[in-house]
C-alpha cells in the first residue's frame, strides 16, 4: 500500500500529533513525581491489528517495549468498547513492574470490532514488594512487587473496582497510584476522542490505508538508513560490573549483520540469567535495539511498527538479554538497557566510525530512599536517577552531567526535595576529570551527596562502579563511579548495588561515571604550550 | 519607505507626541501619534547601534520635534543572547552548588542524538564562585553568612574582572537575606548586579539562578544602550517593552533586561489585540508567518501569559506572552525523503541563499511553492522593489516534481499543503491541547507569508473568520505605542487550605510594591488596577494552573482543570504554590485611522493563473492600496500589498472594514 507524499507527511503529523497531545495530558495531570517531574511515560496509538502507528515517547526503553504490551493484552483479552486493559508484567509485555501499561479500544459507531487502540505507559513511584520504590535487589519477580497480567481495569466504562482495590491494597501510596491511574486514563479518553474525530472528518477507510501506509513509509526508511551503514558482521561485548549477588563481570555478547538494507542482531552468547535484578526481559533488549538503530538514522524515522521490520532481533531465553519468570528485572530496565546500548555502539561503532560516540556513562546510578519521615509524621519513597558523563564522537565533546541513551528523566529541584521529605542536599556538582582523555575528550560524571534527617532505608542501583566506560579510537576510558557512606566525616566505600539503613546526620554521596574519550589526546606538554 | 510625515507647524502649542517604535532584525518601525494625527515610517535597522535607526527614524518621522512618550521595543538584550556577545558574568552560589548552571535539569533537549549538546554555560567554571552559606526551606539559617566571608567575596568579586554579577543561592525565596547582603556588598563596585530573588521569588533552584544568570549576561549592553538612547532623547520619557506585553520606565528595564528578551513578538501579539479590539473580536488566534519560522499564540479576551520559557536553549523564568513557534515559513526547504515521503522544513534556506527565486539558491522553498502556484505576484513582491525569477521557482519545483512522480503544480500544491499541516499542528498546541476548540477563535494573519497561508489554513482548523490588519508590519510598534506601564511580582507561598482573604493578604506587599513603582513612574493612582493570580495544582501533582483570584477561585480551579485535561476531582486537596501580581497603568489612547470609503470602483491590477482547490484558475490582483472601507468581494482573487500578499479562496468572501482591515468570512 501506497500514499503520495503529500499525504503521507499530513497523515503522520496528525497522528504524530495525537499521541503528543496524550502526552501532555498525562505529564501535567499526573501525581507522582517520576511521571510529573520526570516525565517517565509515554503515549502511543495503533492499528486495528495492534500495531504501533504513532508512538509520543518521552523515554526511549519504551519504543520497542510498548507493542508487546498491546499484543499481551489483545491475544488475553477481547476488549469491547468502554474497556481498559492494564498490564504490568514484565513476561506478559511489561518491561519492570513499576511500568503500567493501559490499553483501551477505540470503536467507531456501533461496529463490532476496534477502528484502532490507544495506550499509554508510566512509572508508577512504587508497586509494592519488598522495598519502598520497588527497585530493591530482589532475587525473584515475587519480591519485586505486585504483578499484573493483562486485566480489565475498566469495564463498558464502569471502574472495576475490585481491580482497582486489589491493585491499591498492593502499593505503598495507594493514594498517589489513584491519582496516576486517573490520569493515564484521562489521557487515552483524549486519544481516543481525538481518533474518533479524525475518523469521523477523513473517513475510516481513508484513515485505516493511510495507518498501513505510514508503517510501510517507515520500513523504507528504516531500511534506506540502513543500507547507508558499511554492510558486513560487527562482533562486540561488553560487560555488567555485577548482579549484586555474587556474579560479576557478566558478559552481554553481540552479532550486528548489516546487508542490502536489514540489520539481524544476534545476542547469542550473552550470560544465561543471573540471580540479581538486572535480568532484562525481551522488551528492554527490543527498545534498546531500536533505540540504537533509531539514534543512528540521519532522518527521523516515524516511531511505528515499521521501523522496527528491517531489523530482527534474536535473543535465547533464559539470558540477561531475555529473562523468564521467575527471575528478577526492575534493574535490567534502568541497568541493563544502557549496557545493551553500549554493546550495540560497540559494534556500529566499526559500520559508522564517524559518527559513533564512546561509551557513555552506562548507568543511570539509581537512588531510592524511604522510610518514616518522623519530622512529618509521615510515610515517603523517593527515587532519583543521577546524571553522569556522555561518551565523545568525532568532534564532538561529551556532555557533563546529562542523562543518555535509555533514559532523559529531569533532576527533582532540590528546593523542592528538601520541602517535601526529610533530606538534605549538600553537594552537587560536576566530577572534574572523570570524563576520558582523547582529541574529543569524555563528559564528566556527577557528585551528589544526600543527608537523612530521618532514620532511612536507603537502595543503590549503579553500575559501571568497577569496569569504566570505553573510549573509542584511542580515547581513554572515562573514571568509574563510586558510592560512598559518609559517617562523622568519614567516608566507606560501598558496593554498586546495595541496601542499608542510615542514621539522621549520616550521608550517603554518589559519584557517577565520566563518558569515554574519542581519539588520541594530544600530550600533555602540547596542551601547555597553547 | 512610505512615511507620512508630521506636517510641521511653528504654532504657539507644541503637539502632544506619542510614539512606538520596534527594532526589527532589519527594519525599525515607527508609529506615532500627534493631535490625533498617526505617524508611520519605517528606516532600516542599525544592529551595530540601534539607537541611531530610532533617531533617524524619530528626525525623519517628526522633524525637530520630540515625543512626550515613547515606548520602545528592543531587541538589545534578545541579540547578546542569541549572539553570544553578553557580559563576562561572576556567579555567586553556595558552596559545593556552583556547576548547577552547568548541570541544569540533567536533562537533554534531543532523545536520538548520537551527540547529546547543550548551550554553553554563560558563567565560565573559573567565574563560579561558592559561597559558604546555607539556608533551609522553611527559611531558618542553617549554616549564616558570616562578616569574614562576605569580605571574601567582595575580594573575589574584584579579582574576577568581570562586568556583571549574578547571585543565586537556594532557597532564597523563603529568606532572602542571605543574598541581600551579598548584593549590598557588591553594589558598591558599581557593576550590575543580579540577585535571584528580586527577579523571582519563587522555588525551584535551576530556573530561579539560570534567569538570574542571564538577566547579568545582558545587563551592561542594555544598560549602556539605553542609557545612549537617554541621552539622546533627553525630552521624552522613555519606555521599554517587556516579554508579557507591558512597558516599564528605564529604570527598571535596565535593572531587569531579562523581562524584555522576548518582547518584539509580544509587542505584537499586543499590537494585534488592540487592532482586533477595535474591530469588536477578543477570540482571537495570531498567525505571523515569516522567513524561517512561524510565531502563532492564542488571545482569550487578553493575551495568555507563559512564566517559563528558553531562548536560545537558556531558561528563563519570567512572565512571557505565550508564543509557540514552528520552524516553518516561506524560505523552509522542501525534499523527498528515502521513505517517500515529502518533508517541508524545519532545515531554511535562510536569508542566503535564501528560496530559490530570489536568485542564489536552486533547492524549492515553500515561498517557490507559492510561487509556482501563482499565490505570488512576482511583479508585486516587495512593492515591485526586489526581482524574483519565477523560471528558477519552475526549475526547483520541476526537480522536486520529477522526484515526487507528478507535475510542478502538484508538487507545489503538495508543499503547501505540507508546510500547512505543520502550521495547523502548532495551533493544535495552543488551542486543543490546551483545552480551546479553534473553530471559536478569529484568525489575526500576517507576516511576510501568513496572508498567503491563511485561507487554507483556516480551513483546515474549521476557522470561519480570518482578518489581515491594515499596516501588518506596524504591529510590533503599534503594540508598542498603546502598551500599558506594568509591574508583575511573584512569590512562592505554598497554602494547602487556599481561602479568598488569606490570598489577598498574601498578595499585599506585591501590590504594594507595584504600586509605588507605578506611581514613580508618573501613573495616577485611578489609572492602575491590580489583578491576583494563584498558581494552583491538586496537592501531589507539580504542574500548576494560573488560576485568577476571586471569591470562587477554587472552583474555577477545578472548572479549568477539567477544560484543559478533560478531568477534575472536586474532593481532592487544593493547594496554592505561587501567588502573582499583575498591576498595569492605562495605556496610551491609541486608536485606527479610519480609510475612506469607496469613491470609485475597484480595478484589478492585473490578472495571474492561480492554483484554485486542485486546478489551475486565471484570477483577478487587486492593490490593497485601492481597497477602500465598504467593498465586499467573492474570492477567489489575490491582493498586494508592500509586505505581503493575500490569497482569497474561492470559499470566502472578503469585507473591507472602516479602519481599511480586511475581513475573510466564509460564504453562506
Amino acid at each position: 500500500m501506497k500514499l503520495d507524499p503529500v499525504a503521507l507527511a499530513v497523515m503522520n503529523s496528525r497522528l504524530a500529533a495525537i499521541a503528543e497531545e496524550m502526552g501532555v495530558v498525562l505529564g501535567q495531570t499526573a501525581y507522582s513525581p517520576n511521571i510529573k517531574e520526570r516525565h517517565d511515560f509515554s503515549c502511543a496509538l495503533f492499528d486495528a491489528k495492534g500495531e504501533l502507528v504513532a508512538q509520543a515517547a518521552h523515554i526511549p526503553v519504551h519504543l520497542g517495549s510498548t507493542p508487546l504490551s498491546v499484543r499481551a493484552a489483545l491475544e488475553r483479552l477481547e476488549l469491547r468498547p468502554g474497556d481498559v486493559a492494564a498490564v504490568n508484567d514484565p513476561f506478559a509485555g511489561g518491561t519492570h513492574l513499576p511500568d503500567l501499561t493501559l490499553v483501551a479500544p477505540v470503536f467507531i459507531g456501533d461496529r463490532r470490532r476496534p477502528f484502532a487502540f490507544v495506550a499509554n505507559r508510566a512509572h508508577h513511584a512504587d508497586i509494592g514488594g519488598m522495598a519502598p520504590g520497588s527497585m530493591a535487589l530482589a532475587t525473584e519477580i515475587y519480591q519485586e512487587g505486585f504483578r499484573m497480567p493483562p486485566v480489565k481495569i475498566v469495564e463498558r466504562g464502569e471502574l472495576a473496582r475490585d481491580v482497582l482495590a486489589l491493585f491499591l491494597a498492593n502499593t505503598r501510596v495507594s493514594e498517589e497510584r489513584e491519582g496516576d491511574l486517573r490520569a493515564q486514563l484521562g489521557a487515552l479518553s483524549v486519544g481516543a476522542e481525538r481518533m474518533r474525530e479524525m475518523a469521523a472528518s477523513a473517513g475510516r477507510g481513508r484513515i485505516a490505508l493511510a495507518m498501513e501506509a505510514l508503517k510501510d513509509y517507515a520500513a523504507r526508511l528504516m531500511s534506506a538508513e540502513l543500507a547507508r551503514l558499511r554492510p558486513g558482521t560487527y562482533a562486540a561485548e561488553d560487560f555488567l560490573d555485577d548482579d549484586g549477588f555474587g556474579a560479576s563481570r557478566i558478559p552481554i555478547r553481540v552479532r550486528v549483520k548489516l546487508a542490502r538494507g536489514r540489520a539481524t542482531v544476534d545476542f547469542t552468547g550473552s550470560s544465561p540469567q543471573v540471580r540479581g535484578n538486572v535480568n532484562a526481559n525481551y522488551a528492554i533488549t527490543l527498545s534498546a535495539t531500536f533505540y540504537v538503530m533509531k539514534c543512528l538514522a540521519a532522518e527521523a524515522v516515524p516511531a511505528n511498527e515499521g521501523l522496527m521490520r528491517p531489523v530482527s532481533v534474536i535473543a535465547p531465553e533464559e539470558t540477561i538479554v531475555n529473562a523468564t519468570a521467575p527471575a528478577a528485572v526492575a534493574g535490567g530496565n534502568v541497568e541493563t538497557s544502557q549496557r545493551i546500548v553500549d554493546v550495540l555502539f560497540r559494534a556500529l561503532s566499526k559500520a559508522a566510525p564517524e559518527r559513533v560516540p564512546a561509551a557513555s556513562s552506562g548507568s543511570m546510578s539509581n537512588l531510592t530512599v524511604g522510610g518514616f519521615d518522623s519530622i512529618r509524621r509521615r510515610h515517603f519513597s523517593y527515587y532519583e536517577t543521577i546524571a553522569g558523563g556522555a561518551g565523545a564522537a568525532p568532534g564532538h565533546p561529551g556532555a557533563s552531567g546529562i542523562h543518555t541513551h535509555m533514559t532523559n528523566t529531569l533532576n527533582t529541584p532540590i528546593e523542592a526535595l528538601e520541602a517535601y521529605y526529610p533530606m538534605r542536599v549538600t553537594e552537587y556538582r560536576v566530577r572534574r576529570g572523570s570524563g576520558g582523555r582523547g582529541l574529543a575528550p569524555g563528559g564528566d560524571g556527577l557528585v551528589r551527596e544526600l543527608e537523612c534527617l530521618a532514620e532511612s532505608n536507603v537502595s543503590l542501583l549503579s553500575e559501571r562502579r568497577t569496569l569504566r566506560p570505553w573510549g573509542l579510537a584511542q580515547g581513554g576510558d572515562g573514571a568509574a563511579g563510586a558510592n560512598y557512606l559518609v559517617r562523622a566525616g568519614v567516608a566507606t566505600k560501598l558496593p554498586g548495588k546495595t541496601n542499608l539503613t542510615l542514621k539522621p546526620g549520616e550521608r550517603i554521596r554518589v559519584e557517577t561515571p565520566g563518558g569515554g574519550g574519542w581519539g588520541r589526546a594530544p600530550s600533555r606538554r602540547k596542551h601547555r604550550a597553547k | 519607505m512610505s512615511a507620512r510625515r508630521l506636517k510641521h507647524t511653528r504654532a504657539a502649542a507644541r503637539p502632544v507626541i506619542l510614539a512606538g517604535i520596534d527594532t526589527g532584525g532589519t527594519f525599525t518601525d515607527l508609529v506615532a501619534i500627534a493631535d490625533g494625527q498617526l505617524l508611520v515610517h519605517k528606516v532600516p535597522s542599525t544592529p551595530d547601534d540601534p539607537a541611531r535607526a530610532v533617531m533617524t527614524g524619530l528626525a525623519e518621522m517628526l522633524g525637530d520635534a520630540a515625543p512626550e512618550l515613547l515606548t520602545y521595543s528592543s531587541t538589545v538584550a534578545t541579540n547578546a543572547l542569541l549572539e553570544g556577545k553578553g557580559a563576562r558574568v561572576a556567579l555567586f552560589t553556595n558552596a559545593g552548588f556552583e556547576d548547577l548552571i552547568e548541570i541544569g535539569r540533567q536533562n537533554r533537549t534531543d532523545l536520538y542524538a548520537l551527540s547529546p549538546s547543550r548551550p554553553a554555560p554563560l558563567v565560565t567554571r573559573a567565574m563560579r564562585h561558592g559561597v559558604a552559606e546555607r539556608t533551609l526551606f522553611d527559611g531558618s539559617e542553617l549554616k549564616p553568612l558570616s562578616r569574614a566571608e562576605l569580605s571574601r567575596i567582595v575580594a573575589a568579586a574584584r579579582r574576577s574582572r568581570a562586568d556583571a554579577f549574578a547571585v543565586c543561592l537556594l532557597h532564597s525565596y523563603a529568606n532572602p537575606s542571605a543574598e541581600d547582603a551579598i548584593a549590598r556588598a557588591l553594589e558598591p563596585l558599581g557593576k550590575p548586579v543580579s540577585v535571584s530573588h528580586r527577579i523571582l521569588s519563587e522555588y525551584r533552584e535551576y530556573e530561579r539562578l539560570s534567569t538570574a544568570v542571564v538577566n547579568a549576561y545582558v545587563a551592561p549592553t542594555m544598560a549602556s544602550h539605553l542609557e545612549n538612547l537617554r541621552r539622546k532623547l533627553a525630552r521624552t520619557r522613555l519606555r521599554v517593552m517587556q516579554s508579557n506585553g507591558q512597558a516599564v520606565g528605564v529604570e527598571l528595564a535596565r535593572a531587569e533586561p531579562v523581562r524584555t528578551i522576548l518582547s518584539g513578538p509580544a509587542a505584537g501579539v499586543i499590537g494585534a489585540a488592540a487592532m482586533a479590539k477595535s474591530l469588536g473580536t477578543d477570540r482571537f488566534i495570531t498567525f505571523d508567518m515569516g522567513g524561517t519560522s512561524t510565531d502563532v499564540s492564542l488571545f482569550d479576551r487578553r493575551a495568555r501569559i507563559r512564566t517559563l520559557s528558553y531562548p536560545n536553549g537558556y531558561a528563563v523564568r519570567t512572565p512571557v506572552v505565550d508564543i509557540h513557534t514552528v520552524g516553518a515559513g516561506g524560505g523552509s526547504l522542501a525534499r523527498l525523503d528515502a521513505g517517500g515521503s515529502l518533508r517541508v522544513g524545519p532545515e531554511s534556506a535562510g536569508a542566503n541563499p535564501g528560496p530559490a527565486c530570489y536568485g542564489r539558491g536552486v533547492a524549492p522553498t515553500v515561498t517557490d511553492a507559492d510561487l509556482v502556484a501563482g499565490r505570488l505576484v512576482a511583479q508585486s513582491f516587495l512593492g515591485g522593489r526586489m526581482a524574483l525569477f519565477p523560471e528558477r521557482a519552475d526549475r526547483a519545483i520541476g526537480e522536486l516534481a520529477r522526484a515526487m512522480k507528478t507535475d510542478p503544480l502538484a508538487a507545489a500544491r503538495g508543499v503547501i499543503r505540507v508546510v500547512n499541516a505543520n502550521m495547523e499542528r502548532a495551533i493544535r498546541v495552543i488551542t486543543v491541547e490546551r483545552g480551546f476548540d479553534p473553530r471559536d477563535f478569529s484568525m489575526l494573519a500576517f507576516g511576510g507569508a501568513g496572508p498567503m497561508h491563511a485561507c487554507e489554513l483556516a480551513m483546515d482548523l474549521g476557522i470561519r473568520h480570518v482578518v489581515m490588519p491594515r499596516n501588518p508590519g506596524l504591529l510590533c510598534a503599534w503594540g508598542a505605542l498603546g502598551a500599558p506601564l506594568g509591574r508583575e511580582y511573584s512569590l512562592t507561598a505554598i497554602d494547602s487550605e487556599p481561602g479568598f482573604a488569606r490570598v489577598i493578604r498574601r498578595a499585599r506587599p506585591l501590590i504594594e510594591r507595584a504600586r509605588a513603582e507605578l506611581a514613580g513612574e508618573g501613573v495616577r493612582a485611578a489609572d492602575i488596577t491590580h489583578e491576583v493570580f494563584a498558581d494552583m495544582r491538586y496537592r501531589g501533582q507539580s504542574y500548576e494552573i494560573e488560576v485568577p483570584v476571586t471569591d470562587g477561585f477554587v472552583e474555577q480551579f477545578h472548572e479549568m482543570h477539567r477544560r484543559t485535561f478533560g478531568h477534575a476531582a472536586p474532593e481532592a486537596a487544593v493547594e496554592i504554590v505561587n501567588i502573582r501580581v499583575r498591576s498595569r497603568g492605562a495605556g496610551a489612547p491609541v486608536k485606527p485611522q479610519p480609510l475612506a470609503p469607496a469613491r470609485r470602483k475597484l480595478v484589478a491590477v492585473t490578472k495571474i493563473e492561480t492554483l484554485v482547490g486542485e486546478r489551475r484558475r486565471t484570477i483577478e490582483v487587486y492593490s490593497r492600496e485601492h481597497l477602500a472601507a465598504g467593498m465586499r468581494l467573492r474570492g477567489p482573487f489575490i491582493v498586494v500589498e508592500l509586505s505581503s500578499t493575500t490569497y482569497v479562496a474561492p470559499e470566502f468572501t472578503m469585507r473591507v472594514d472602516e479602519f481599511g482591515n480586511l475581513h475573510l468570512e466564509v460564504s453562506a
